[in-house]
């Protein structure tokens, strides 16, 4: 955990302490001091802590493998969504990242890239964990080295308010051209005081990189993408000047609530304020807590799009910076959690499908009706070789996010074209690529 | 000789209070210019030095969005510190009157002082939105406007409710710093005011605005620097933008450098926003001396 570039005066602080408490120790004696210098604690940070669903499986996987490994605990710690990447930024950067690593995928390659993640393939190899056909475990692999081991790879489906469409006459939308008509007719005022207050669709327009992957709906709908297969940039091309014309329509035309996170969408759509709605696997926890009228309405199908967004979405690594006896057992915890039994739990207790193959749990139908369309739909998104995370652009995702996210704000507020809107994004991020 | 003595003593004794302010205040500076000369990300502090160069700097100074965000954070000092002086002068001198509930009334001055950055932002922003706000809401029902107001979406707007919000967070600071000033006016010279046959709008023009000047300018320059250094209720509401338009120098100090991890150049806008807010003070607070004199 330690790397030994701590400044000076911070060092001589800590080896004093260190002093201290090995003096105190002597004097004192007690049993009780030695067998705290057995004990070992294994860091591990993450946003999840809390989360239904995932949490519970975490906190399960920590029980069972601190009952497999005596006096090794394990100091589960959260540390919110928002604040993430700065503060597991600044914790490495102090050589204080936690022993179990767990980042958002689009998050890991700037990890990788400095070197603070262990190469995990000697490892696996070692422990005969066979990867074959491990969901989005190829987007682990950063410069010849496996730093991480896939915990969701997934697809995005669709939410519908059933009895919105039918009343409105409307089927449920498998095109593009049907999806905005219906979210023409369900964006209405419904108590006449002249707010919209129930939306065709909802998305995260507020700014981050969410804002990203919302918009990437539209994106791989028309066979457009950030950059292409050598990670050049690829903003204005035909396919992301039509997407970029969808995009404007649902965000000019209302279809969506302006200025809302993600959180909001979702909570929105669980309010029946919003007709059809896309997301990942972890909006059943969402709708599974909507009110039962609301909830006896909201059906799953496929993203009414050509192929649906998906992708990785968080992995598993461990510190480079510790010593041998703590990457071992950092190790033991992460075979735990790959082994068949936590995946088939991940998939029951999280609701969406585990990256590990044939991981699919009896009873998995009755906990999840929709689970058939999450498979489908992780399968087409891994067919068409989609993911949130742009090659080329990993080391500096957010700064090409922020970019993305102002030149939309400039497209809506100016009414531009979206043929100069591209061009400019093409620009910029040709700019932002040769500026590293 | 004993003078002396004595004088050595004192500055004995305050050396240690001296040398640890000189602690605190100087290191994080030194730290910063140091970092402002070095090409560095954040994932590199800490390991090898890198060597000194203006690149940063220069960076920053051919950059547009530098200006644009300095720009931008020198007219929200102007609305919010007018603002401010207006909203906070008119409500101390309202509740410096006599009047059954002043008691009340001074406290409810205050609050929005004392309520948190954060749970503000998270209040207005919920009653600033386009759909479900209360703002919205009573605008449309009295036919201010025919349609809801996308308050963020538009860079005037969403300019114009950040000053608003910081307005309601700043003012309570400056009533409360007036309404102590203006209780240290002397009456007798209102008395002898009147008795010279100054009416209400004189008195206020020739006796309260000089005697509260000096109070006045200590208030203007920590309400100045409170708004170069606002950052949670931007960052919360807009992020800075649509498109630039709340990006200030503080905004774009973090966007830089724990979003883009281009420390280096947080850095050294870090160290150009001090050396504003350093001279802005520095005037102020020598027209504040010249005043007192």
């Amino acid at each position: 955990m330690y790397d030994g570039s701590m400044a000076g005066p911070l060092r001589k602080l800590l080896a004093a302490v260190a002093v201290c408490a090995v003096a105190a120790g002597a004097a004192w004696g007690t049993g009780e001091t030695e067998q705290a210098s057995e004990d070992v604690v294994l860091d591990f940070v993450s946003w999840q802590v809390d989360e239904p669903g995932a949490g519970d499986w975490w906190s399960e996987a920590i029980a069972r493998f601190e009952s497999e490994h005596p006096g090794v605990t394990v100091n589960f710690t959260k540390i919110a969504r928002d604040s993430y990447v700065d503060q597991m930024t600044t914790l490495f950067v102090g050589g204080n990242g936690p022993d179990i690593v767990h980042l958002a995928s689009f998050e890991y390659p700037q990890f990788a890239a400095e070197g603070w993640l262990e190469d995990l393939a000697p490892w696996a190899a070692d422990a005969g964990l066979d990867l074959t056909g491990w969901a989005g475990q190829d987007k682990c692999w950063w410069e010849g080295e496996m730093n991480c081991i896939m915990l969701l790879y997934f697809g995005f489906t669709m939410v519908y308010h059933e009895g919105l469409l039918a009343d409105a006459g409307l089927a449920v939308p498998t095109t593009w051209e049907q999806f905005v008509a219906a979210a023409r007719a369900l964006t209405v005022d419904t108590d006449g005081d002249g707010i919209i207050d129930r939306f065709g669709t909802s998305h995260h327009t507020v700014s981050g990189n969410q804002y990203l992957t919302e918009m990437l709906n539209y994106v791989v709908d028309t066979g457009a993408y950030w950059t292409d297969a050598d990670g050049r940039a690829a903003m204005d091309t035909p396919q992301m000047i039509e997407a970029l014309t969808h995009w404007k329509i649902v965000l000019t035309e209302n279809l969506t609530p302006l200025n809302v996170g993600s959180g909001e969408a979702r909570q929105m759509l669980a309010e029946g304020k919003v007709a059809m709605h896309f997301d990942g696997p972890w909006i059943w926890g969402i709708v599974r807590g909507a009110a039962p009228d609301v909830l006896a309405q909201l059906k799953f199908a496929p993203v009414p799009f050509n192929t649906p967004v998906g992708g990785s979405s968080n992995v598993i690594g461990m510190n480079s910076g510790i010593d041998d006896a703590h990457k071992q057992l950092v190790w033991d915890f992460i075979a735990t959690i790959t082994s068949q039994e936590f995946q088939e739990k991940y998939a029951t207790v999280g609701g969406q499908p585990a990256p590990r193959p044939n991981a699919v749990p009896a009873g998995i139908y009755e906990a999840v009706p929709h689970f058939d369309l999450l498979v489908e739909a992780t399968a087409a998104a891994a067919a068409a070789g989609v993911d949130r995370l742009p090659k080329g652009l990993e080391t500096v995702f957010n700064e090409f996010a922020s970019i993305v996210i102002e030149e939309m704000q400039r497209m809506v507020i100016d009414d531009l074209d979206p043929a100069a809107v591209a061009a400019t994004l093409q620009q910029r991020t040709i700019e932002l690529q040769n500026r590293r | 000789m004993l003078e002396h003595r004595e004088e050595i003593t004192a500055y004995a004794l305050l050396a240690p209070a001296l040398l640890i302010s000189f602690a605190i205040i100087a290191y994080p500076v030194i730290s910063a210019v140091d970092l402002s000369l070095q090409e560095l990300r954040l994932t590199q502090v800490g390991r090898a030095r890198r060597v000194w160069t203006p690149a940063n700097y220069a960076r920053l100074f051919a950059d547009p969005e530098f200006w644009r965000a300095g720009w931008t954070t020198l007219r929200l000092v102007a609305v919010v510190v007018s603002g401010s002086l207006a909203v906070g002068l008119g409500t101390a001198l309202v509740v410096n009157d006599r009047f059954v509930g002043r008691k009340a009334a001074r406290i409810a001055v205050a609050l929005p002082w004392a309520i948190p950055a954060v749970m503000a932002a998270v209040i207005w922003w919920w009653m600033f939105d386009s759909s479900f706000g209360v703002i919205n809401w009573f605008l449309v029902k009295l036919g201010v406007v025919a349609a809801p107001v996308a308050w963020f979406n538009r860079p005037g707007t969403a300019f114009a409710a950040i000053a608003a919000i910081m307005i309601w967070k700043g003012y309570p600071f400056m009533s409360v710093m007036l309404l102590a000033g203006l209780q240290a006016i002397p009456t007798e010279l209102y008395e002898a005011s009147k008795a010279d046959g100054a009416g209400r709008i004189a008195q206020f023009r020739y006796v309260t605005l000089p005697a509260l000047r000096p109070v006045m300018g200590i208030a203007l320059i920590l309400i100045i620097l409170w708004v170069f250094r606002e950052f949670p209720i931007i960052w919360l509401i807009t992020g800075g933008g649509p498109i630039g338009a709340t990006r200030t120098l503080a905004v774009a100090t973090y966007e830089t450098g724990f979003k883009f991890l281009r420390i280096g150049e947080a850095a050294s806008l870090g160290v150009i926003t001090l050396v504003i807010s350093f001279a802005l003070s520095a005037l102020l607070i020598r027209r504040v001396e010249s005043d007192a004199r």
